[in-house]
């Protein structure tokens, strides 16, 4: 496989082979260390010197199922650290099938001028002039892009909000059916993307380039073996297709873990309005998919496609933290406006969540009141106008909350909260404290293990335990985002024999030995490169650290407040610093 | 007295026409506890995960309060 350096400063693109030390990496870990070594800390996000790397998961592009990730990486304007962000869709699958490793985007283009890359078989690439594209929003933009270049074409794209670089920007990529609806969301990556002057990829799906893999049989048996297993769960099997993660939303708001009316209660009261159950019924009776297949080798098909009464499409993938984002973060019960606010994010290139929290503190500070649906959709609005009001809320809960003079900003290192709330979760807050990239909740997912029914084994209401609970699930997926496989296929390696699957496609695809062990290293080798990234950009453990609301102030209806102390949140990754 | 059962998820579609979406109304005797009320609908229990009382995660040994909204979940995961 093969680099593709873009130089956007000389206009140029150049072919690489993979370094040795590369080889083995994949996805998060391909960025993150790339990064580290090439990205000099401190580079301005938005200057010359930043590189936005694109890399499909070290498995994608193999015939193992639910590997189609993209992970996309920078230092992020958002944080000032270092980021990673991963999507669907099917960019990855094809990058890894044209035979690309990584995507590597440097320099900046000349002031007015604006790019496309265009990515086709037998290592052709080239830079297009696409100033007339700049404010395009997304889906008009890859209907555009789709109709001169043909619909065998998968694009990776930013809208409005990454043109105009606001804090919040995504990069949005299209699903199986062309519709640039999956986001790598968090940190302001799409900002990174304007900064740089490239307005999209454009990546030919047709690529047949075979993936060298060591020992054929062993992987394939794996491979199947590994599918299998995600069949015969339950949850990926059969909740997952009818659902999607909205069956999430009844039961954390029966937690009292559902972040309401910017976080100041766990308790939704519009909860039966916006469940899962009830999206999957509306979703129905108005003729839309409960179930759809958003990614290139999904055997679970989590997506949905919801419509309007007259059945005409809205968005697709309504998901569980969007859902909390734009429902009961902001304390809106009204499913067609979340639909609709979900939708405009894509469109606009926003991230659901960020923006969400944005509009909480908006709401908070008296802007407009807790489930005022236009009020949100008018500033989501503006952000693709870029209004003075509307770059404010673009550029995420920080600068709303500097602007209101308002002191709750549920944020860690600039970056909004996810759907959990850390005072009923307490696992959450080692997670969204001590992740190298801000309050993230895919980084260290520990709801599972904490909620007794869903058979967690610590009191979720107290610290002990959660340190490290945290911190082997926060390795595991950093490993889990190497390989590239999406986190609803986990059902496939949640079991000792699962996990093992995943260890043998590792060892026959590399022709190395591979076990838990290597599994571990893997993952705390990512994370000591974002923690070294992070250390010379200048964050301190004064980083790590809830905001003060979550320290002060109990959530209703358990009245806790978050107990984990600082040293408890230091001892989380002191091993993998440098200076510890 | 009388409590109100509701299922979620696809929990539905394993009896189907059994629990309306306004909930199926259950007589119970005092005391009665989750537990029992998932061995007196039948349910295996393997499929009942997750309860709610009044909209708050209950245990298996929690009292059942007179007219009380039981929500029934099937096993959960996420991310
Ligand atoms: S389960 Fe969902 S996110 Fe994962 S690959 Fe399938 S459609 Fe994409």
């Amino acid at each position: 496989m093969q680099f593709l350096r873009v130089n956007m400063s000389t206009e140029s693109v150049q072919w690489e082979n993979v370094a040795e030390e590369y080889a083995i990496l994949g996805g998060r870990a391909l960025t993150s260390i790339m990064i580290n070594n090439e990205v000099p800390a401190t580079a301005a996000p938005l200057g010359e010197e930043n590189k936005l790397i694109f890399a499909p998961g070290y498995f994608t592009g193999t015939s193992l199922i639910n590997t189609g990730r993209l992970s996309v990486g920078a230092k992020s304007p958002l944080t000032g650290g270092i980021k990673e962000s991963n999507v669907g869709g099917t960019v990855a699958y094809s990058l890894a099938r044209l035979g690309i490793k990584a995507v590597i985007i440097e320099g900046k283009a000349a002031a007015g001028k604006y790019f496309c890359l265009n990515i086709e078989a037998e290592n052709r690439a080239t830079l297009i002039s696409a100033d007339a594209l700049k404010g395009m929003r997304t889906y008009a933009l890859t209907k555009k892009l789709q109709e001169q270049y043909g619909d065998r074409k998968s694009i990776t794209c930013i809208g409005p909000a990454g043109d105009l670089q606001l804090l919040s920007a995504s990069i949005q990529s299209t699903d199986l059916d062309g519709r640039p609806c999956r986001a790598a969301g968090r940190g302001g990556l799409g900002a990174v993307m304007g900064a740089k002057g490239l307005k999209a990829l454009i990546v030919d799906r047709q690529g047949k380039t075979p993936i060298e893999i060591a020992d054929q049989d062993r992987f394939q048996k794996a491979s199947s073996a590994y599918a299998k297993a995600v069949r015969a769960d339950e949850f990926s099997g059969q909740i997952l297709p009818e659902f999607g993660t909205a069956v999430l939303v009844e039961p954390i708001n029966a937690a009292g873990a559902f972040p309401t009316k910017n976080a100041r209660s766990g308790q939704f009261a519009g909860i039966d309005k916006i469940s899962g159950e009830t999206m999957a019924r509306v979703i129905r009776e108005r003729g839309g998919k409960t179930q759809h297949k958003g990614c290139s080798q999904c055997i679970i098909d989590c997506s949905n496609e919801f419509v309007t009464e007259k059945g005409d499409y809205v968005t697709s993938s309504l998901e569980y933290e969007t859902i909390w984002a734009m429902g009961g973060m902001i304390g809106n019960d009204n499913l067609d406006a979340i639909a609709r606010l979900d939708f405009l994010c894509d469109d606009i290139g926003l991230d659901t969540m960020n923006t969400g929290v944005a509009l909480a503190v908006a709401f908070d500070a008296g802007y407009a009141s807790f489930g005022d649906a236009d009020a949100a959709i008018r500033l989501v609005e503006e952000a693709a106008a870029g209004t003075e009001m509307g770059r404010i809320i673009g550029n995420g809960p920080g600068a709303v909350g500097k602007h209101f003079h308002h002191d709750r900003i549920p944020t860690v290192k600039g970056q909004g909260m996810a759907a959990y709330d850390p005072r009923a979760i307490q696992g959450m807050a080692v997670t969204y404290a001590t992740t190298p990239m801000g309050a993230d909740h895919t980084a260290g997912w520990v709801v599972d293990k904490n909620l007794e029914a869903f058979g967690g084994t610590v009191n979720a209401l107290e610290a002990a335990g959660q340190v490290e609970i945290s911190r082997n699930t926060q390795i595991h997926m950093a490993a889990v985002d190497t390989a590239g496989i999406c986190d609803f296929a986990q059902s496939g390696l949640a079991t000792a024999e699962g996990i093992e699957n995943v260890f043998t496609m590792m060892s026959a695809k590399s022709g190395q030995a591979f076990g838990q062990n290597d599994w571990t290293e893997l993952g705390q080798r990512v994370i000591k490169a974002e923690l070294a990234f992070n250390k010379m950009a200048g964050l301190t453990r004064e980083d790590d650290r809830l905001p003060p609301m979550f320290y002060n102030e109990p959530l209703p209806p358990h009245n806790v407040v978050v107990k984990v102390s600082a040293a408890e949140m230091d001892s989380t990754f002191n091993f993998l610093r440098n200076d510890s | 007295m009388k409590i109100r059962l509701k299922l979620y998820g696809t929990l539905p579609a394993h009896y189907p026409g059994l629990y309306p979406d306004s909930g199926l109304i259950v007589d119970i005797s005092e005391n009665t506890t989750v537990a029992d009320l998932v061995e007196r609908v039948k349910l295996p229990q393997e499929h009942v995960a997750i309860v709610a009382i009044n909209g708050m995660l209950a245990k298996a040994e929690d009292v059942l309060p007179e007219g009380a909204e039981i929500k029934f979940f099937q096993p959960l995961n996420g991310g």
